[in-house]
């Protein structure tokens, strides 16, 4: 295991300056600042990145993709996160959805999504947990039972993020027949690509404790799936998730979720004549966060690389997402305001909505624990 | 990985293993001096790795000693190899000639060295006492470097020890001012200084990573309740954390030793000496957490990894020293330059 330090190219600079020069350009959509901006939806500015070529940067040509590499797009979205840009909608398929389908999809598929996600137009939710199933993935009960001309689903999903605003959700389920999964709970599982306005499915939306309606539960049905629908083989869900998870663990997201909060809050520290008390914790949290950023640029190049940097992933994840919990912790002392939630009250509101969402970091996407027990077998702990 | 370093790390990870005994640390220890261990190491030319190719350097630069110290750091080699290989580069970038045998440095820009009866008092100076003479680093005019060779025998030392008993000899020379001084352009003693902190800062990755494999490896072969103690998942995530630790320190030395040359060298290495420092609570307590009774034993070679982090992360500015400085670094960009300086790392 290891994180060499990587070499950004002239290109990627160019780039960068474009779209520092595009974001300039949109107040409006930037206004918020917001923090945790890749919970936040703005299907409007999803289309402008579209136009822009910013979504499915690494897809194929041949699909509308950019033919660009993990480290050009790594460039773009650490630029939209550290502006707080809404990014929310297309999130998902860009990050992981798109990837899959290249990896795993079929033809008719792969012409007839990937097109629409890279014009910002198409969005994908996460559906794996369920109930009864959280960390323990393979616990999942949600059945598909092949019908004439497809799949049957009926069971249900929970935590979905988006899946209000999403047109579809990639669902894991059971396709082996009830009682095999004795033998093997790994095995007999299946993604497929559910319209969520099909038949048969109810959402709702779940309002989390900072007051925001972003994740759901799903209620299937005896929903009707189609047989192109399913993704790759049947009974492979297992090891697609996994690959999944590697694009879902390492990203610039997992360490830049409430970083308006450490820059704004440099310059409130700065400009309040808290500078020298301040400036220990800052240069500390800098320090962190520059390192973060390389570790992630690095796994960034695995991945370009063609490796499955499983455990590098959980590395970035488990210390990117303690760093974001711990800069509300960290500033608070020194920033010493009341974190307020009143948008109006700038430096209060960033601290408040970091402290509220701070919980759900190191959550979602594989718990702390998980992901430790995952690093723990990948150093050879038997 | 270029193809150099790699030559490098090959060759001087097996000049350790072979040359770094428990009896070689032992004679450190006892105040003595390793011979066998630095008459392989300096025949190899070791010391002059950080030199041009002409002057019997490996062509790397600064990077390739780095590379060096990191697998010193994990051998727990007894040898000031950060003090000889960065004294002999400022020895040789400032003109002055290079002595045979071991050399030490002395970093004496930040306050005046202090005077005693009208002679240079210079605090802790590395393994001073078996040295053929110490380089003393001083502010020079203009904000350069100036560059000065105390000879051992103008000196008296007093001798301590850090918490690893590495020697770290108070140094009495025997003028108020070392005779000739020769300067460094276009390199300030604040440049200078964080060199040798991120020569600890890859020591500490190096020594880091020799206590994880230790722990790792105890947890799979210790057996209580009948079952290795690695099976528990409080272990296995304590073994996890830890390696999160080392990984990201090591990380950041690497980082900073490939910015070397670039604007951001000063800043990088303000971040590797903040994140080995504060890895090493960490990988430190639980490898002795782990270890139980055996690994605070003397006998048990866990010790020799520990005792060296625990004094390094404090040489050369500590975590509380960098952050500081770093702190005001950022607080100076202001909000509007601040995420222009974090990108502009690797390009
Ligand atoms: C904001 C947010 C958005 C989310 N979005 C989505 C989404 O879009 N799609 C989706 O499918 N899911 C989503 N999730 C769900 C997320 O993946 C789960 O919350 C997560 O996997 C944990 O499951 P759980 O909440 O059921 O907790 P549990 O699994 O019940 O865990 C509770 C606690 O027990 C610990 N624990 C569990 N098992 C073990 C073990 N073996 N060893 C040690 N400790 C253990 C956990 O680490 C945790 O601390 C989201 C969650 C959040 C908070």
């Amino acid at each position: 295991m290891n994180f060499e330090p990587l070499t950004l190219d002239r290109e990627t600079d160019l780039l960068r300056k474009e779209v520092r020069a595009f974001l300039s350009d949109q107040r409006d959509f930037l206004k918020g600042g917001y923090i945790d901006c890749w919970s936040i939806c703005e299907p409007a500015f999803s289309r402008l990145l579209g136009e822009k070529g910013w979504i499915g940067m690494t897809l194929p040509k041949q699909y509308g993709g950019g033919g660009r590499t993990y480290l050009e797009r790594y460039v773009v979205v650490e630029e939209l996160l550290a502006a707080g840009a809404p990014v929310g909608a297309h999130w998902v398929a860009d990050r992981q959805t798109g990837p899959l389908l290249l990896s795993f999809g079929t033809e008719e598929q792969k012409e007839f999504f990937l097109p629409q996600i890279v014009r910002g137009e198409c969005y994908f939710a996460i559906g794996m947990s369920e109930p009864d199933s959280g960390s323990d993935l393979a616990a999942i009960r949600t059945r598909a039972e092949r019908v004439e001309g497809g799949w049957r689903i009926t069971g249900g999903k929970t935590w979905t993020s988006f899946a209000m605003t999403c047109r579809y959700v990639l669902l894991l389920c059971r396709t082996a027949p009830p009682g095999s999964e004795a033998a093997d709970r790994h095995k007999g599982m299946s993604q497929f690509i559910l319209d969520l306005e099909s038949e048969g499915v109810t959402r709702r939306p779940i309002r989390n404790l900072a007051g925001e309606d972003h994740f759901c539960e799903i209620f299937l049905e005896q929903v009707f799936v189609p047989e192109n629908r399913l993704l790759g083989e049947e009974g492979n869900g297992w090891r697609q998730v996994m690959a999944e998870l590697a694009f879902e663990r390492s990203g610039p997201e997992r360490f830049l979720s409430n970083f308006r909060l450490f820059s704004e809050g440099l310059d409130f520290l700065r400009t309040s004549g808290k500078g020298e008390i301040g400036a220990r914790t800052i240069g500390r949290l800098a320090a962190q966060l520059m390192n973060l950023r390389q570790m992630s640029l690095s796994v960034a190049g695995q991945l370009q690389a063609g490796e499955l940097p499983v455990n590098e992933a959980s590395i970035v994840k488990e210390l990117g997402t303690t760093f974001e919990q711990n800069l509300a912790e960290a500033l608070r002392g020194p920033l010493a305001i009341e974190p307020g939630v009143d948008a109006g009250e700038r430096m209060s509101s960033l601290l408040g909505k970091s402290i509220l969402t701070a919980p759900s970091f190191s959550l979602r996407g594989g718990t702390r624990e998980i992901l430790r027990g995952i690093l723990a077998k990948g150093l050879g702990l038997r | 990985m270029n193809e150099m370093t790699s030559i490098i790390e090959e060759s001087v990870n097996d000049l350790f293993a072979e040359e770094v005994t428990p009896e070689s640390i032992e004679t450190m220890e006892s105040g003595g001096f390793p011979e066998p261990l630095w008459s392989t190491f300096d025949g190899g030319g070791w010391t002059r790795i950080a030199l041009s190719e002409e002057d019997g350097g490996a062509g790397t630069g600064l990077s390739g000693g780095y590379t060096l110290m990191r697998i010193a750091g994990y051998h727990a080699a007894p040898l000031p190899v950060v003090e000889a290989i960065l004294g002999t580069y400022l020895l040789s970038a400032s003109g002055l000639p290079i002595p045979e045998g071991l050399l030490t440095v002395a970093l004496a820009d930040q306050s005046p060295p202090g005077e005693n009866n009208g002679r240079l008092l210079l605090p802790r100076v590395p393994w001073a006492r078996h040295a053929r003479g110490v380089v003393v680093v001083l502010p020079g005019r203009n904000g350069s470097t100036g560059v000065a060779w105390v000879d051992r025998d103008s000196y008296q030392v007093q001798e301590h020890r850090n918490l690893a008993g590495e020697p770290r000899d108070d140094v009495l020379v025997s003028s108020r001012k070392p005779a000739e001084e020769k300067l460094i352009h276009a390199t300030s003693t604040e440049q200078v200084r964080s060199w040798f902190a991120l020569g600890r800062a890859a020591q500490i990755a190096g020594a880091a990573q020799k206590a994880l494999e230790r722990t790792i490896a105890y947890a799979n072969e210790r057996r209580q309740f009948g079952r290795p103690i690695g099976k528990f998942q409080a272990i296995q995530h304590q073994i996890a954390v830890q390696a999160e630790q080392l990984y990201a320190a090591r990380c950041a030395a690497d980082t900073a030793i490939a910015h070397l040359g670039t604007p951001q060298e000063w800043e990088c290495i303000a971040a590797a000496k903040i994140l080995s420092g504060e890895a090493v609570g960490i990988v430190a307590g639980t490898a002795h957490a782990v270890h139980g009774a055996i690994g605070f034993t003397k006998e048990f070679a866990l010790q020799l990894d520990t005792r060296r982090l625990w004094s390094w992360r404090e040489e050369y500015g500590n975590e509380d020293h960098w952050s500081r400085r770093l702190g005001e670094f950022c607080l100076a960009l202001g909000e509007d330059r601040l995420w222009t300086f974090l990108t502009a790392q690797t390009g």
